[in-house]
């Protein structure tokens, strides 16, 4: 039944973004591509290529600021670019489904699932009946994975996993029996399990009931694992576009060659190697005993259950130390003790010099109400090592200059730089301080692979070349293989493992190692 | 109609009402026709005529001089008020959600306190006691509106303390009152200023009303309140001792409003 015909064209269209002043912005450029009947089309690219405006675009979905100049959208033979908003948003849920990245938002939090999918239903003059729509809608839920739908059917959003709220948003789109179905990063914010078996479902669904899907992804496995075909986009435009077997086999671009080698995090191609230790390094970071809990209040501060205990470790200068365990196990608590932001109940840390950080989250790893010029000078300031006026800029330049950005960032405001570039600020505001460990917590997890290959190096370098120790929190271990000499592994509060990494990772001695490379492998 | 639009009629709207009353303001600073004092026994209750534009009083002043003169007790009292609960509502908001804990539960009860009573009452209060003059209706509005700041910058304080630019400064170890003022305070400034033009309508209405009870600002110097006061007794025989000060009021209130209502949705087309 598949391949007939395309479901989707879209023929060079051009689309721009005002900002207010001055001459607006082209982000789509006469941008080409198509999808066949029963399909699944693979769209990838660096952030800001073009891929989730594309998305909005066929949906009908764009916000005012957004113009498109030309081109045309045919979804079966009618071209979308035509039509009046009242028929686009007619279209949108008869004909094109869409899953956002987020699942937790999208529901409506006072409804319950019946009520929410009933909802959608109820637009579709077909299905008038009560008992009819509640018949189609607990099919529906048993299609997506639920075991007891009539349970599921009166639960309400907040008492749903992640992964559940996914299936009920799936189960919605796919009650309308679209034609296409949009799914933006549909994974992304799911656990690995989880993100598996959704993907699964979205294949089912595809073979099962013809819908075409457009599978918007930053994760190549899982579109090499998933997709029959595959677009590459970059800076708005298609630049590559084959079978999924193609592209990731042989590339024709450079840039899908270079997304893939970021992908697979080719430590030979970036020039990674794990930082180790000289023989007479000193210690440079020190912790027995350490020991936090969350209390409430200072005054009455309740006794609760250590997050965290009896951790005992030590970094030398020049070492990288990863840091890995399943979520909830306490690693944020342990780095967020060792920053100082929580308080130890026992143990000591002790270090030769200032710790400094590097966050999660880009976004708001930066203050928006500055300049990059500010930022830095507040590092230095804190640092207790002011410079004279003259050379500030100086100094500025070369920490810049170190982690990839140069002077013009400096007059930039957060929200003007991309995420990877605001993680290297965050990284320079580090440096500026001198510190003798950076911790950094799930640095590139909120990042696109080249971003986090880019990040991966700059750490990498500045841990070669100053000799600067660090600890390293992550989920990924392929970041630990090229990075770390040492791995601490965590689990329920407590260091489990410790040594070598290719010791750990190839001899695991726990049960939480195994684990963790167990999920790694099957990882998507 | 789209946002943008909306957004640029809310301005122009705005600006044109605060315009004529900024006008009423910097020509009553200069220049009145007659002595906002001036009596004329010949020309009492006078209709708006050539001579007088909005014509005269009981006691035959004129009453176009008089509002030109009291645009300036208004937008005095209504601004210098909001900068006192500003001030105030700043400090109080930003220790609230900075430190948590004692220090947040003692700042809320003691602006739940103060917010559980109508204002007006308690600004009345104030001045009964410390006596009515201009000082301390401002100083007493300033306390009765300083918790509304105050819980506005404790929740945008609160929100940021999570945020990692927060924790960053922290691990840097910057001075708790420095974080406070140059790290969260110009992160709030979106969320402040509508409430500061909210406090500035609200506050000139507060004004009004103390002065029309005659506890606000104290004769021979005119004042909205005062005039509209004085000429209820007037109100059928001569209807534009009512009408002409109320217009400057509406002009004023609405103009607020308008801009304010363009700050919204300024800043949710910019969010979108």
């Amino acid at each position: 039944m598949r391949y007939k015909g395309n479901i989707l064209e879209v023929t060079g269209l051009n689309l721009s973004i005002s900002n207010g002043s001055g001459v607006p912005a082209r982000i789509l450029k006469d941008l080409s591509f198509n999808i066949r009947s029963g399909e699944i089309l693979g769209l990838i690219g660096n952030s800001g290529s073009g891929k989730t405006i594309t998305s909005l675009t066929i949906a009908g979905l764009l916000s005012e600021v957004a113009t498109v100049d030309s081109g045309e959208i045919l979804l079966d033979g009618e071209d979308l670019l035509k039509k009046t908003p009242q028929e686009r948003r007619r279209l949108l849920g008869e004909k094109i489904g869409i899953i956002f990245q987020d699942p937790s938002s999208a529901l409506d939090p006072l409804q319950t699932v019946g009520s929410n999918l009933n909802e959608v239903l109820s637009i579709r003059s077909d299905v008038v009946n009560k008992e009819e729509r509640r018949e189609r809608i607990l099919n529906m839920l048993k299609t997506v994975g639920f075991d007891d739908p009539d349970e599921i059917y009166g639960r309400y959003p907040h008492r749903l996993s992640g992964g559940q709220r996914q299936r009920v948003l799936i189960a919605g789109a796919a009650l309308m029996n679209p034609a296409l179905l949009i799914a933006d990063e549909p994974t992304s914010s799911l656990d690995t399990v989880t993100a598996m078996s959704i993907m699964q479902l979205l294949h089912e669904m595809c073979q099962e009931m013809g819908i075409s899907i457009l599978f918007i992804s930053h994760n190549l496995d899982a579109v090499h694992d998933f997709c029959d075909r595959v677009v590459v986009m970059k800076e708005g435009t298609v630049i590559d576009s084959d079978t999924s077997w193609d592209i990731m086999g042989q590339p024709k671009s450079s840039y899908t060659a270079e997304l893939l080698t970021n992908s697979r995090l080719d430590t030979r191609t970036l020039g990674i190697k794990p930082g180790f230790a000289s023989e007479d390094a000193e210690t440079v970071l020190t912790v027995s005993g350490l020991s936090a809990s969350y209390g409430k209040g200072r005054i009455l501060r309740k006794r609760t259950p250590p997050i965290i205990s009896g951790i005992d470790m030590e970094i030398k200068e020049g070492e990288c130390v990863g840091l890995i365990g399943s979520s909830g196990c306490g690693k944020t608590t342990l780095v967020k003790t060792l920053l100082g932001l929580i308080p130890a109940s026992s143990g000591t840390v002790s270090s030769s010099r200032k710790l400094a950080a590097v966050f999660q989250d880009p976004v708001s790893s930066l203050n928006p109400a500055h300049s990059i010029r500010w930022h830095l000078k507040e590092a230095l300031r804190c640092s207790g090592k002011p410079l004279r006026k003259e050379e500030e800029l100086p100094a500025f330049k070369k920490v810049l200059n170190d982690v990839g950005l140069d002077e013009i960032h400096l007059s930039r405001f957060p929200h003007q730089l991309s995420g990877g570039q605001r993680q290297k600020v965050s990284i320079a505001m580090c440096l500026i301080a001198e510190p003798s460990v950076i911790i950094a917590d799930e640095p590139f997890s909120a990042l696109d692979s080249s971003s986090q290959a880019s990040i991966i190096k700059t750490l990498s370098d500045i841990n070669h070349e100053r000799g600067t120790a660090m600890l390293i929190v992550t989920h990924n271990l392929r970041v630990v293989r090229a990075m770390c000499s040492k791995l601490i592994v965590m689990d329920s509060g407590r260091i489990v493992e410790s040594g070598l990494t290719e010791t750990i990772l190839n001899d695991p001695k726990t049960e939480a190692t195994r684990a963790l490379i167990e999920a790694d492998l099957y990882g998507v | 109609m789209n946002l943008a639009r909306i957004s640029k009629r809310y301005l122009i709207m705005g600006m044109t009402l605060l315009g004529i009353v900024l006008a009423f303001f910097l020509i009553g600073l200069i220049w009145t026709p007659y002595g906002i004092n001036d009596t004329d026994a010949a020309a009492k209750l006078l209709a708006p005529c050539a001579d007088h534009l909005f014509g005269t009083d009981n006691m035959g002043r004129d009453v176009f001089s008089r509002c030109l003169a009291a645009a300036r007790y208004t937008l005095l009292v209504s601004f210098a008020g909001v900068a006192v609960a500003l001030v105030l509502g700043t400090v109080a908001g930003l220790a609230a959600g900075y430190f948590g804990g004692i220090t947040d539960k003692i700042i809320m009860i003691l602006s739940n306190s103060v917010m559980c009573f109508p204002g007006i009452l308690l600004a009345l209060v104030a001045v009964a006691v410390f006596g009515p003059s201009l000082y301390n209706v401002i100083w007493a509005l300033g306390l009765v509106f300083a918790p509304t700041f105050a819980r506005v910058y404790r929740s945008g304080t609160i929100e940021l303390m999570t945020r990692d630019f927060i924790l960053q400064s922290k691990v840097m170890k910057v001075p708790p009152v420095r974080l406070m003022y140059v790290h969260i305070l110009p992160n709030l400034m979106a969320q402040i200023l509508p409430a500061v033009i909210t406090g500035l309508a609200n506050m000139t209405l507060f004004e009004s009303g103390m002065s029309y009870l005659g506890l606000g600002v104290q004769p021979p110097a005119a004042s909205y309140g005062k005039m509209l006061s004085d000429a209820q007794s007037y109100m059928t025989v001569a209807p534009w001792l009512i009408i002409f000060p109320t217009l400057i009021l509406v002009f004023y209130i609405l103009g607020l409003y308008f801009i304010s209502e363009w700050v919204r949705t300024s800043v949710r087309g910019g969010s979108q």
